[in-house]
């Protein structure tokens, strides 16, 4: 719970410090997500504290702990008081890279030079990103199976205000994803919007039908990272270089990637809800 | 015809291929699970000749430089391969090749889906690691590498690999989030994020400082430098043979190489200080792990703590060179032979793990009867470990000693013959029951060939090493990553 509010307050940070973009992915992710993945981590650890008994550790006694916890404290102070020395010895404006941003923004096809960094100026890391994301989900699913919860009508009243919200939050989604080329919105901040329609209708009982669930729903999962390596491809065999997109075309394949990025970062972000890989995979053997 | 192979050769891009074919092969991984193994396998040949490719570039045309998306530094990212790089590439394809074959005997079916893609990606991690000149992109890909790590640590879903994982997830996320605050600090102070702009800008003020004992702290922990080691016996312990494997020879040394790196190019004008704190860590990470190493009952434990003591050796090292730059061709060729040496020796217990069905050192049974070829396997990686010659360890052992005792340091020598006498001590521990019969005699289960040659050439190349450290030395040297201005050694 202090996590979500947290979370809330930094987003507020981030507005305060004129960091729109990073205060909508804060606010999605930080404060949204990882409360809604929190609070389902505690409900499955829950059930299975009642099924096996807790591991025994090596007790300590009160008074090492006690020692230990000082040092510990003491040893951090030094540290806080070391870090807070050199970021006071730090110049109070760092110019940082942004007149080099903004002076080529023209040639990057987009107008908001966090997208411009993102997916054109430093695309590769991003590319990295995409897969790091996905990797977390396969870390997940290479766990064990998710917890198997039949589809439930949750009542009318949740039923029909799910059946309100979740074309809106899709509506929201895809106006994040296109206003990101000139305002403060994007993939990541999309794709997460995108994913709390999934967690919602996840908890208000729905499920994603079982001919869905195995290679199509992988399908949807890698469309992000796919497309992105495809482009990847493309520009090294049309120009030589990794990622270089034509001032002309650079609109129109940011846009590509984004959108496909968006959709898998949505769907990835809800199968990590939902918890382990689904049941009844066909390719168990 | 020839000019025609040259010109292909020289046009293809290498290192780019390096990156990116791994992370298609983990996505075809993904989407059809039934044809990992293939796929798996393809893309490590495909990483091997791509390695080879790299190789004869860098003879040719010296270093390689590419800014990706055509921007450059500081505005975008390059992609940079030396000596130093191309090593590391080197050794992580061959070893990853071997640790592959293995992989498909040694594990099961259910097991085998999960391993390929997130190994595929875990390649991918280690080859863009190697070839990134740009500290933030380092970054990422320490995550990409760290979470990969982890999953695989816990593919054999018993309680101790969730256990041993937990450990390392947080023991690698804090890391990662020290060297992420540094580089923060450094790019507010120097605006770049770029190595080689780093090296020119970075002057003696507190921000250098603090961000260096940040990045020092966060790869030392993520390196298993004593006293920060904690995390690693259990979690190379608990994991499948194949995966302790990778581990210990390719993901740890991946952290010391960002450390060098980072040494070499930014800090090192900058103090010595430092140096003698990496030597004195390194030489109580030497004597703790060996003793702990000896203490052992279980196989896997002694090798993961002569991981730790082996480690020592690669920091101890950090005083000698700082005087005498040639010496860091002597560390990387170390690195090599130990990634080398230990991964064989992890592929060995993995054989004598599925042949007892135990890693009990006091129970092994006439294994050098029924396997031969395990039992010449782990002793070769011993000889190699322990600096005997002829190997690759004993080369870089022995320049390693020799250069401390011409430049007087009787402590750093004194340690590191001990530590030979320890590592004899605890192979020969193991070795010595390879011959008796146990008490409990058992039946042995076969081991498939394709489980114990991978682990016999993999020792043999820990040999092999030995005698090519002549042309070895002269790739180190392509791009001259330690400052020798044209004097070779």
């Amino acid at each position: 719970m202090f996590f979500i509010a947290f979370g809330l307050l930094m987003a507020l940070a981030w507005v305060r410090l004129q960091a729109p973009d990073v205060a909508l992915a804060e606010a999605a992710i930080g404060a949204g997500l990882t409360g809604a993945l929190l609070l389902a981590a505690l409900s499955r650890l829950n059930s299975i504290e009642h099924t096996t008994a807790a591991p025994a550790y090596p007790q300590k006694s009160a008074r090492a702990l006690q020692l230990q916890s000082w040092l510990a404290m003491a040893l951090l102070l030094i540290l806080n008081a070391g870090l807070a020395y050199s970021i006071l010895s730090l110049p109070d404006t760092g110019a940082g890279l942004t007149p080099l941003v903004t002076m080529q923004l023209e040639h990057s096809g987009v107008k908001n030079p966090v997208t411009a960094v993102l997916l054109n100026y430093r695309g590769y890391d991003t590319l990295l990103e995409v897969f790091v994301l996905l990797l977390a989900l396969l870390s997940v699913w290479s766990m064990g199976t998710s917890q198997q919860q039949p589809e439930a009508s949750p009542g009318p009243v949740l039923d029909n205000l799910m059946r309100l919200l979740a074309p809106v939050l899709i509506l929201v989604a895809a106006y994040l994803l296109w206003v990101g080329a000139d305002a403060p919105g994007g993939a990541f901040q999309a794709g997460s919007v995108l994913a709390a329609a999934g967690v919602l209708l996840l908890l208000s009982g729905w499920r994603l039908p079982t001919r869905l669930l195995d290679r199509p729903l992988r399908i949807v999962l890698i469309a992000g990272p796919a497309v992105f390596i495809a482009t990847a491809l493309a520009t090294l065999l049309s120009s030589g270089r990794l990622l270089q997109f034509a001032p002309d075309w650079a609109g129109v394949l940011i846009l590509l990637i984004e959108t496909f990025a968006t959709l898998s970062i949505g769907v990835t972000l809800a199968a990590l809800f939902a918890g382990g890989r689904p049941h009844h995979p066909p390719d168990r053997s | 015809m020839a000019s025609l192979i040259n010109t292909f050769i020289n046009t293809l891009n290498w290192p780019v291929l390096l990156i990116l074919l791994p992370l298609i092969g983990a996505m075809i991984c993904f989407i059809w699970p039934r044809s990992a193994i293939l796929t798996g396998l393809i893309t490590l040949s495909a990483v091997l000749c791509c390695v080879a490719g790299l190789t004869w570039q860098l003879l040719e045309h010296g270093v390689y430089r590419h800014p990706v998306g055509g921007w450059g530094a500081p505005l975008g990212i390059d992609l940079y391969a030396d000596g130093l790089s191309l090593i590391m590439l080197l050794t992580t394809a061959l070893v990853g090749s071997a640790i592959s074959v293995y992989s498909t005997a040694y594990l099961k079916p259910q097991e085998s889906t999960r391993f390929w893609p997130v190994w595929l990606l875990l390649l991918a991690a280690l080859n863009a690691l190697f070839l990134s000149a740009d500290l933030f992109n380092l970054y990422v890909t320490l995550e990409l590498m760290g979470l990969a790590a982890v999953t695989l640590t816990a593919l054999s879903a018993t309680r101790q690999a969730y256990n041993g994982a937990m450990r390392y997830l947080l023991a690698t996320l804090l890391g990662s989030l020290c060297y992420l605050l540094a580089i923060a600090l450094l790019y507010h102070a120097y605006a770049t994020v770029d190595i080689s702009l780093l090296a020119q800008r970075v002057d003696s003020s507190p921000v250098s400082w603090a961000a260096f004992g940040l990045i020092s702290a966060g790869l030392a922990l993520k390196t298993a430098l004593f006293p920060l080691h904690f995390w690693l016996p259990p979690a190379h312990s608990s994991a499948p043979a194949p995966v302790s494997a990778l581990l210990s020879a390719l993901v740890v040394k991946a952290s010391f190489y960002i450390l060098l790196r980072v040494w070499l190019e930014i800090f090192a004008p900058l103090g010595a200080g430092a140096v003698e704190l990496f030597g004195l860590l390194g030489m109580l990470a030497v004597v703790w792990g060996s003793i702990q190493a000896l203490r052992q009952t279980r196989l896997k434990l002694l090798i993961a703590y002569s991981t730790v003591a082996q480690i020592g050796y690669l920091f101890m090292a950090f005083p000698l060179a700082s005087n005498r730059p040639q010496l860091w061709a002597a560390v990387l060729y170390l690195a090599l032979s130990h990634a080398l040496a230990k991964s064989a020796m992890f592929l060995s217990a993995g054989n004598l793990l599925k042949y007892g069905g135990h890693d009990r050192i006091s129970d092994l049974d006439r294994v050098v009867q029924r396997l031969p070829l395990t039992a010449a396997a782990f002793a070769l990686a011993g000889v190699s470990i322990m600096g005997l010659p002829p190997s690759g360890g004993f080369i870089s052992k022995w320049l390693l000693l020799e250069a401390a005792i011409t430049q007087g340091r009787w402590d750093l020598a004194l340690v590191m013959i001990f530590g030979g006498l320890l590592a004899a001590a605890y192979i020969f521990k193991v070795l010595g029951r390879t011959f008796t019969q146990a008490a409990t005699t058992h039946e042995a289960r076969a081991v498939p060939a394709s489980m114990e040659w991978p682990a016999l050439l993999l020792a043999l190349g820990a040999i092999v090493l030995g005698f090519i450290a002549i042309p070895m030395f002269g790739l180190i040297h392509i791009g001259d990553a330690f400052g020798l201005g044209g004097v070779q050694p």
